[in-house]
């Protein structure tokens, strides 16, 4: 059988069409399968940022049982505040009710009303040196829910 | 030239021998994939069907800490004070020396703890004080991501609904992205060795929840919604609607999204 090329052109052609295939081959095994859906990356990279798992439950969780507490806070000042804003993350305990969030104590209330010339001024601050204070702390005189009440 | 008749054969079934293993291979790779992607994944969530945006009210916000402290407990972001994925900084700015014709004296900055913990009272007197206010920060979620131009590997991009994100599977950790955002916003993780960032909680949005820190503000001062289906009552339409918008740094031409009301000239 006689080659209808120079042997030597022959090997270079076979050559670089071993390459080709061997990089498309391969592209075809090492690529994503997602690659691409959406842009210049893997698609499926959003789908498992969006898996993890989550430790605030939200609002909506809350209303479920606490839709009372929800009522009465809507009418006082704190209205508009989240309940984990306080209690904090509360996915494990929406997920089973037995299992209580932790209690509140003064640091809770502080976080937001000590003093500071940072603050703006229509957020109610205290010192609390100044502040009249009890043996029971914040929670002594002002419902932590109603502010303006006392218990 | 010469192929022999053996040769011929040998090299056929070769290749048909490892066309054959093709499919096999597939198989063999979408089945690990299915294993390693864990269930309850939204899979009914269409990144292309939404435009997600934060805006921040600099004169709605107290300074205390409670999104800092959402945000690291939300993403296990890493205990130590150099780990952040939103932080908030004090701006304190002094009066000017009397007499000296200038519009405001020092600026000082600074965020302990990323103001995890609140801030304490500065060691400037009051009276020194020309104003004071807190400055929340996260990733911008620029229309011009620095990031993603700097990424090596393609693993940072720009996803349809405007979160900028990270693939933790194609980071090589070299930290070209955190020299590259001009905002300070993203860190290399001690535990992963991968570059992260806000990702607006994106386990949260998909499913229809607020981010950790827009969920817990007090004040209202972080705002969010889509874009693309504004809701009736939405804080996103209202904060857009009823303030003079800014964003950081607009000189770099990032063209970020992220907006702020109320910022002063010396934020950076």
């Amino acid at each position: 059988m006689r080659s209808f090329l120079p042997p030597q052109i022959l090997r270079l052609v076979l050559l670089a069409v071993g390459i080709v295939a061997t990089y498309s081959v391969g592209r075809l095994l090492l690529t994503p399968k997602s690659f691409g859906e959406y842009g210049h990356y893997r698609g499926a990279a959003l789908h498992e940022l969006a898996d993890r798992p989550r430790n605030f439950a939200g609002a909506k969780a809350c209303d479920e049982c606490h839709s009372d507490l929800r009522d009465k806070l809507a009418k006082a000042p704190h209205r508009g505040i989240s309940c984990e804003s306080c209690h904090g993350p509360a996915n494990a305990h929406a997920a089973n009710p037995d299992l209580a969030l932790p209690k509140l104590t003064d640091a809770a209330c502080l976080r937001c009303h000590l003093a500071n010339p940072a603050r703006p001024a229509w957020l109610k601050q205290i010192q609390p040196s100044k502040h009249y204070s009890g043996d029971d702390g914040c929670v002594g005189c002002h419902l932590p829910h109603q502010p303006n009440d006392s218990p | 030239m010469n192929v022999s008749r053996r040769r011929w054969l040998g090299v056929l079934a070769g290749a048909s021998g490892w066309f054959s293993a093709l499919p096999a291979t597939r198989a063999a790779k979408s089945a690990v994939r299915h294993l390693l992607a864990s269930g309850g994944a939204p899979r009914d969530y269409d990144p292309t069907q939404h435009r997600w945006l934060m805006g921040l009210d600099v004169d709605r916000c107290i300074g205390c800490g409670t999104c800092v402290d959402a945000c690291k407990r939300e993403n296990h972001v890493p205990e130590a004070a150099t780990y952040f994925r939103t932080w908030i900084e004090r701006y304190l700015i002094k009066k000017p020396k009397p007499g000296s014709g200038e519009l405001r004296g020092e600026v000082l900055v600074d965020s302990p703890n990323g103001g995890r913990d609140g801030f304490p009272n500065s060691l400037v007197p009051r009276e020194e004080i020309l104003k004071a206010f807190f400055v929340p920060k996260l990733c911008n979620l620029c229309e011009h991501s620095p990031c993603v131009q700097a990424c090596p590997v393609g693993a940072t991009f720009d996803a349809p609904d405007g979160v900028v994100l990270v693939d933790p599977n194609y980071c090589i950790g070299c930290g070209f992205c955190i020299q590259a955002c001009p905002y300070g916003c993203r860190f290399l993780s001690p535990v992963t060795h991968t570059a992260e960032k806000c990702t607006l909680c994106y386990h949260r949005i998909t499913r229809g929840l607020k981010p950790a820190c827009v969920e817990v503000c007090p004040t209202q001062a972080r705002v969010f919604g889509d874009l693309l289906h504004p809701t009736a009552d939405d804080p996103l339409q209202a904060f857009i609607r009823n303030n003079k918008l800014g964003v950081l740094k607009p000189h770099l031409g990032t063209d970020p999204r992220v907006s702020y009301a109320g910022l002063d000239k010396e934020v950076r």
